[in-house]
């Protein structure tokens, strides 16, 4: 394994949250990620595309630096704020989509069908929260301590808001109850965000005193109509999904894609799971499967090595 | 230094590489949702879906201990998510069962759609199913930089650790990040105008050029005919 | 038709920041000449270099094969000049190697067919196996990603190759294998580097630059065996010429 960065898993994978909440930010995520490609194409300049390509590349690469906390665990930066100021709301969605996109294909972090739940919660929210925050607080042309207390709040609010966000949409897959979401992921991204918001301050400060050129570059136009009208638009989409959903004038694979998750009342019992030890047959059968994968996995592999090797 | 984290198994020789990228994101995308949608108690369909990506993963040539490595790092996050749920009784160790099996299976069909192909093949796969060409681009170049920059940071690491002695407190520790990231931004900044100017200079002029075409062959049509069919046998039979 | 491969007349260019980096500069290359470019670090070599395809863009005149860049098109000019870039890593940006070296001519419109042919001879030009197409930069050793960046600026067919210190960071043999390789191309050449052995190997002529100006232009081993001069810009004679004096 490589020397020195590591990386832990972070992003919501598939199975957690219902059908209908992963599809209805994926449809968002994904309606989002065509207007900002489309805006990018139509208003940004091409000299951002490498831009955008290395700081993917950075972000990636920074995710997996760690920094001890609390002596036992670890933290790192996300990196969503600052790529909002830096680049401008179009542009940070489309970086930090693409970094997210890339963990799930190469650590596997996050699932197929939550990319959706995860580009929103680390893409759009953080990148969104953290450019808005920034500009409210008129940090554009601050410098000194203005600018670095206006990275922190930019760099802390969107680790908040996003973990916020995460919480709500296990709660509405019924996965984790609100109260222990906001509590125990809102609390912990609240104090790791203050090492996002620290962070995010010093890596500013750093550019205002080394190059104070990159963080005055006109890369972003301002919020024009265009972008409210396809704000409503995008926002709109997943409630759509989510509408349609408690309809009943849908065929029946659409419906059952788009319904709740199962009725948990409806677990078949097998004759051995009527006792206590239930749940350990339970533990026992999961593992077993993972042997019965492994042995029939061998099996095709040794018959398919002797037709090659013949 | 050599970095193999990534498209390690990209280049086996299997009748799953050697198929078009297309087919391989659209087969196992619907593996994946059929997957999602096994009600909670069916356990032969389970069953069912765990020997198809047994075979399907034995054709592969990926390592088995690569396969379940993969699966295994992230089911422990799944499990803790799972005892987080708002169920009592029978019915929390049932959902707890079912999303095991979920994530497992949807875990495992992952790490196969995402060794069955070289990057770039893969890449060229999204291009082609409508992935934005910006969001294509950005995919290559951090494959492509991702190396690069790695390397910068081990040596900037290195380059800290021998002037460091003994472990320093959290604040220490990130003051240095905090100015190791921000060269590091700068850096890459100054290495995206060198790359825009070499795009430049080889005739550049904002819009990617599309590049080979692809050939189709019978295999992807057999590859996808079977999850259809397969799918659609454990769902109605 | 011009005799002149490239003719550069009162060259300025200031940085963005203000600070000159080139000064009233005067360069004319006949077709098939062979000038290195000579000078301490920041002498603004990578900087002339880059006005030679209107990357950047100065006040003054650069005309290449007779077409003037500032109204001439664009598409031409960097069709007529390849720029080889000192770090072969910013030069090598697509996923795999074939793309890199497809990247040039397909963006000046050649076909697909044609392309893989390009890509092939661009290969064997720079003395690389077609098992290269496939592969990825970031698993190649340094003199294997100069030799394919390299390529890359081949397969566009210059008629005008500026080179930006490319025996950097090579070990010898590799530096050797390059130098070779550059000997035996037919463009015309301007080769800015701090490789003077290189230098006297490969070019009848050489400039030194300054501070943005340019001190001397002529033969090269009468400008790299004057001592005086070459102290006088960070430089110094070169080893075989020395022995040769003394």
């Amino acid at each position: 394994m490589r020397d020195g960065l590591q990386f832990r898993p972070m992003h919501i994978p598939d199975g957690i949250l219902t059908n209908r909440i992963a599809l209805s930010l994926d449809a968002l995520s994904g309606a989002s990620i065509l207007f900002a490609s489309r805006r990018f194409k139509l208003e940004l300049s091409a000299r951002m595309i490498p831009i955008m390509g290395v700081l993917s590349a950075f972000i990636f690469a920074a995710q997996m630096l760690n920094f001890p906390v609390f002596g036992g665990t670890s933290g790192h930066l996300v990196g969503g704020a600052l790529l909002g100021i830096m680049l401008g709301p179009m542009a940070g969605l489309l970086t930090m989509a693409t970094v997210v996109v890339a963990q799930a294909l190469f650590l596997q972090d996050g699932g197929l069908l939550a990319l959706g739940a995860n580009i929103f919660n680390i893409g759009a929210i953080t990148v969104f929260s953290g450019s808005a925050v920034f500009r409210l607080l008129g940090a554009e042309q601050a410098s000194g301590r203005r600018l670095a207390l206006a990275g922190f709040v930019a760099g802390w609010f969107s680790m908040v808001l996003s973990a916020s966000a995460c919480a709500f949409q296990l709660a509405l897959s019924n996965a984790v109850p609100l109260g222990i979401g906001l509590t125990a992921m809102g609390g912990y991204h609240a104090v790791i965000g203050v090492a996002e918001g620290a962070l995010t301050a010093g890596v500013i400060s750093f550019l205002h005193k080394v190059r104070p050129d990159l963080l005055h570059r006109d890369f972003t136009p301002g919020f024009k109509l265009v972008d409210w009208a396809g704000g409503l638009v995008l926002v709109a989409i997943p409630l759509v999904v989510l509408v349609l959903a408690g309809s009943s004038g849908l065929p029946d694979p659409l419906q059952s894609l788009l319904a709740g998750p199962s009725s948990i009342a409806d677990a078949a019992v097998s004759p051995l799971l009527s006792n206590r030890n239930q749940d350990l047959y339970r533990v026992l059968g999961y593992l077993a499967l993972f042997a019965l994968f492994a042995a029939i996995f061998l099996a095709v592999r040794w018959i398919r090595n002797r037709k090659g090797a013949s | 230094m050599k970095h193999s984290f990534i498209d390690r198994f990209g280049d086996l020789d299997s009748p799953l590489h050697v198929l078009d990228a297309r087919t391989k994101i659209v087969g196992f995308t619907a593996l994946t949702v059929a997957a999602l949608l096994i009600p909670a108690g069916n356990s032969g369909q389970f069953f069912a879906f765990f020997f198809f990506i047994a075979i399907l993963a034995g054709i592969s040539q990926i390592p088995l201990q690569y396969v379940v490595g993969r699966t295994a790092v992230i089911l422990p996050f799944v499990l803790l998510a799972g005892l987080a749920a708002p169920y009592r009784g029978t019915q929390r160790w049932a959902w707890l069962a079912a999303l095991l099996l979920r994530s497992t299976l949807c875990l495992l069909i992952l790490v196969l759609l995402t060794n069955t192909s070289r990057f770039a093949e893969f890449l060229r796969g999204l291009r082609k199913l409508g992935c934005p060409r910006i969001m294509a681009v950005n995919l290559g170049f951090l494959y492509r930089y991702l190396f690069v920059l790695s390397d910068e940071i081990m040596r900037m690491r290195q380059a800290r650790d021998c002037r460091r002695v003994g472990a320093l407190g959290t604040i220490s520790e990130m003051k240095i990040l905090g100015s190791m990231l921000g060269t590091l931004m700068v850096r890459s900044f100054e290495r995206a105008d060198h790359m825009y100017h070499a795009m430049l200079s080889r005739g550049f002029s904002g819009e990617f050029p599309v590049a080979a075409p692809r050939r189709f062959s019978w295999r992807d049509l057999a590859f996808v005919s079977l999850v259809a069919l397969f799918i659609a046998a454990t769902f109605y039979l | 038709m011009t005799d002149y491969a490239v003719r550069i007349t009162r060259l300025n260019y200031s940085y963005p920041d203000g600070t000159q980096a080139l000064e009233s500069i005067d360069l004319d290359l006949k077709k098939g000449e062979r000038v290195a470019l000579v000078g301490p670090s920041g002498a603004g070599k990578s900087t002339l270099l880059l006005h030679l395809n209107g990357v950047l863009k100065g006040s003054g005149t650069v005309r290449i094969l007779g077409q003037t860049i500032a109204d001439g098109d664009l598409k031409f000019i960097r069709k007529q000049v390849g720029l080889l870039f000192q770090d072969p890593n910013d030069q090598l940006f697509c996923p795999t190697v074939f793309e890199d070296i497809a990247f040039g001519p397909l963006n000046l419109g050649v076909d697909a067919q044609e392309i893989s042919k390009r890509v092939e001879k661009a290969l064997s030009d720079v003395m690389l196996d077609h098992s290269y197409a496939s592969r990825s930069a970031h698993h190649l050793s340094q003199g294997e990603r100069k030799r394919v960046a390299l390529a890359t600026v081949l397969a566009m067919e210059p008629n005008v190759l500026a080179l930006d210190e490319p025996t950097g960071n090579l070990d010898p043999g590799n530096r050797r294998h390059l130098i070779e390789l550059i000997a035996g191309l037919p463009a015309t050449l301007i080769l800015g580097t701090h490789d003077l052995e290189m230098v006297l190997a490969l070019c009848d002529r050489t400039v030194v630059l300054d501070r943005g100006k340019i001190h001397a232009d002529g033969e090269t081993s009468a400008i790299l065996a004057d001592a005086g001069l070459m102290e006088q810009h960070g430089l110094e004679v070169p080893l075989s010429l020395r022995s040769r004096r003394g």
